[in-house]
């Protein structure tokens, strides 16, 4: 790094943005879930997407590793072009991590399991190395002593963690995250939020829908809400939660905070 | 509150040998029952000289009626995953050709489907191969065959292969299998479909491609569901060998048609061959329950 003025708004437009959505569309039937949403998300940032239920938070998340695809527009993962059907969209995915709302944790492995299984397959590491990193991720998450229990004998909240340990695992750019803590209890949520506080602190590119404003306040560089399908506003928290500007945005955050 | 039903306030013992007791007379009389009547008739077998007889000509088959449900069963397992594969698959050409297969073989009746592999399936496959006045057949695979089915080595350059040459136990292997296969694709299909979409879209997510998800995540868990179900196709399958004695398969309903129609004595046949059949199919049902028991148990344990 260069000693540049310590702006970081400033320095951040000296590199290419990591992620790049332009003008993306996706319907679905009838139904518009995404309409001309343009987003760019630059390295090392966390950006919080907010907005009421239906509004295509989870369908633009998807498009970025394409378990989506845009009916038009263009999305860039660094230098591939996710939405071109020949691009080669495993590699695009081992470089960017995503945690669901239900966990998806697979029932049929034990916790190691599932944190090697890709490892193996896809990174093609060897099972020692997979093993290491696998245990060192499960301190990190904070449930070292799980490593050969089954996911189904997992509270929530260590699920979740484990799910996110097992992102982490492939070493990804990015992380997705579609409202990681919504299926949870109020006591286990913190605890996977603090997993999620450490990782934007670490400088990992995080994405993530949700909900807690508490999480979005401490970590998010940018706040997008959304409404129908659009997007209506790209701001900062502390613009976001001192001087609401839109109509629809206050009547939302009027209905969550 | 205070008039709360004693039975069902008091605490449930751990083990309750009453209670035991009363379950397996309501749940497993029926066994009882069979096994009463197995011994029975082992007893009569025993004592009876031609019923030692009957089951002496009759039980040398078993061997053969194993030999078709297992052949089978492991093709039919391979074709139905395939099939089911393809079922499920969004490329229209596969899907409607897998449909049409399954539809096809369901539709008919197996023992149709023996009489078409016997005498017209293997026919003309072996025509295609060995050659006619017309076709010129396939020298090299009808000589490696020929080997393979266990022709005098010093005369295959100048013989040809034989539609009987081939052993009828191939013959309805492959009719088994086919028919088999498309039940079993059903089976393999309902349980890849049994399994969230979002175990696929966690694969996916961490860089699988479709065949690493379907292998390393999907069938382990589909196959795992189905596996009270492929059991009893097994069953299912073993009974329905019966049908190969029609093309003279000696298994062990064609040995008692055999025995009972040389010597007139079809009453002792029938009971040798449904002790056999009744007996190995119990013992497997039994196993199936205990599958079903012990699969519902993990579930709740892990
Ligand atoms: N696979 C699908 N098939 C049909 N419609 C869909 C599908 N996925 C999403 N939709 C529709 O697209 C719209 C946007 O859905 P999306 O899941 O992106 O919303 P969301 O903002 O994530 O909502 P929530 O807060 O409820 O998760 C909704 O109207 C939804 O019903
Ligand atoms: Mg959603």
């Amino acid at each position: 790094m260069t000693d540049l003025p310590a702006n970081e708004s400033d320095e951040r437009f000296l590199e290419e943005p990591i992620i790049r959505v332009r003008n993306a569309s996706k319907a679905f039937g009838a139904v518009k879930a995404l309409r001309n949403v343009s987003l760019d998300v630059y390295a090392g940032e966390v950006i919080v997407i907010i907005g009421p239920s239906g509004s295509g938070k989870s369908t633009l998340l998807r498009c970025i590793n394409r378990l989506e695809t845009v009916n038009s527009g263009e999305i860039w993962v660094e230098d591939v072009q996710v939405n071109n059907p020949k691009c080669d969209i495993n590699r695009v995915r081992e470089e960017v991590g995503m945690v669901f709302q239900s966990f998806n944790l697979f029932p049929n492995l034990s916790v190691m399991g599932n944190l090697m299984l890709a490892q193996t397959v896809v990174r093609k590491r060897n099972r020692a190395e997979a093993e290491q990193i696998a245990r060192r991720l499960l301190i990190k998450v904070g449930i070292p002593e799980k490593a050969d229990v089954y996911p189904a004998k997992l509270s929530g909240g260590q699920q979740q963690r484990v799910a996110i340990a097992r992102a982490l695992a492939m070493n990804p750019k990015i992380m997705l995250f579609d409202e990681p803590t919504s299926a949870l209890d109020p006591e286990m949520i913190k605890e996977v939020l603090d997993v999620m506080l450490d990782l934007a602190k670490e400088g990992m590119t995080m994405v993530v829908v949700t909900h807690e404003m508490g999480f979005a306040r401490a970590a998010a560089n940018r706040i997008i809400f959304m409404d129908q399908g659009e997007k209506i506003v790209e701001t900062t928290p502390i613009e976001l939660f001192e001087n609401p500007q839109h109509d629809r945005l206050k009547q939302f955050l009027g209905k969550i905070l | 509150m205070a008039q709360m039903n004693p039975e069902i306030a008091a605490p449930k013992p751990f083990f309750d040998g009453r209670s035991l007791t009363r379950n397996i007379i309501q749940r497993r009389s029926w066994f009882i029952a069979f096994i009463l009547i197995d011994i029975f008739v082992l007893y009569s077998i025993a004592n009876n000289q031609e019923l030692i007889e009957a089951w002496d000509y009759i039980v040398v088959g078993i061997g053969v009626t194993v030999q078709i449900t297992i052949l089978s069963f492991v093709i039919s397992i391979i074709v139905g995953l395939i099939v089911a594969l393809g079922r499920i698959s969004k490329n229209i050409i596969i899907y409607n050709i897998s449909t049409l297969y399954v539809e096809l073989f369901r539709g008919l009746p197996l023992l149709v489907i023996i009489l078409i592999f016997a005498f017209v399936v293997t026919p003309a496959l072996v025509d295609l191969i060995a050659g006619t006045e017309t076709l010129p057949g396939i020298p090299f695979l009808d000589n490696i065959i020929q080997n393979i089915v266990g022709i005098d080595p010093a005369v295959i350059e100048t013989t040809t292969l034989r539609a009987r040459d081939i052993n009828p136990v191939v013959r309805i292997v492959f009719a088994f299998a086919v028919t088999y296969g498309a039940f079993m694709s059903e089976v393999f299909r309902a349980g890849i479909e049994s399994i969230g979409r979002g175990q696929m879209e966690a694969a996916r997510s961490l860089g699988m491609n479709y065949v690493e998800a379907m292998r390393h995540v999907i069938l382990p868990q589909a196959i795992r569901n189905v596996l009270p179900a492929l059991a009893n196709n097994f069953i299912l399958l073993l009974k329905d060998t019966s049908l190969a004695s029609v093309v003279a398969v000696p298994e062990i309903s064609h040995l008692t048609r055999q025995y009972a129609s040389n010597r007139f004595r079809y009453p002792e046949g029938l009971l040798i061959l449904s002790f056999i059949y009744a007996n190995v199919t119990i013992l497997m049902s039994l196993g199936v329950i205990y599958l079903e028991h012990k699969l519902q148990q993990d579930k709740h344990d892990d």
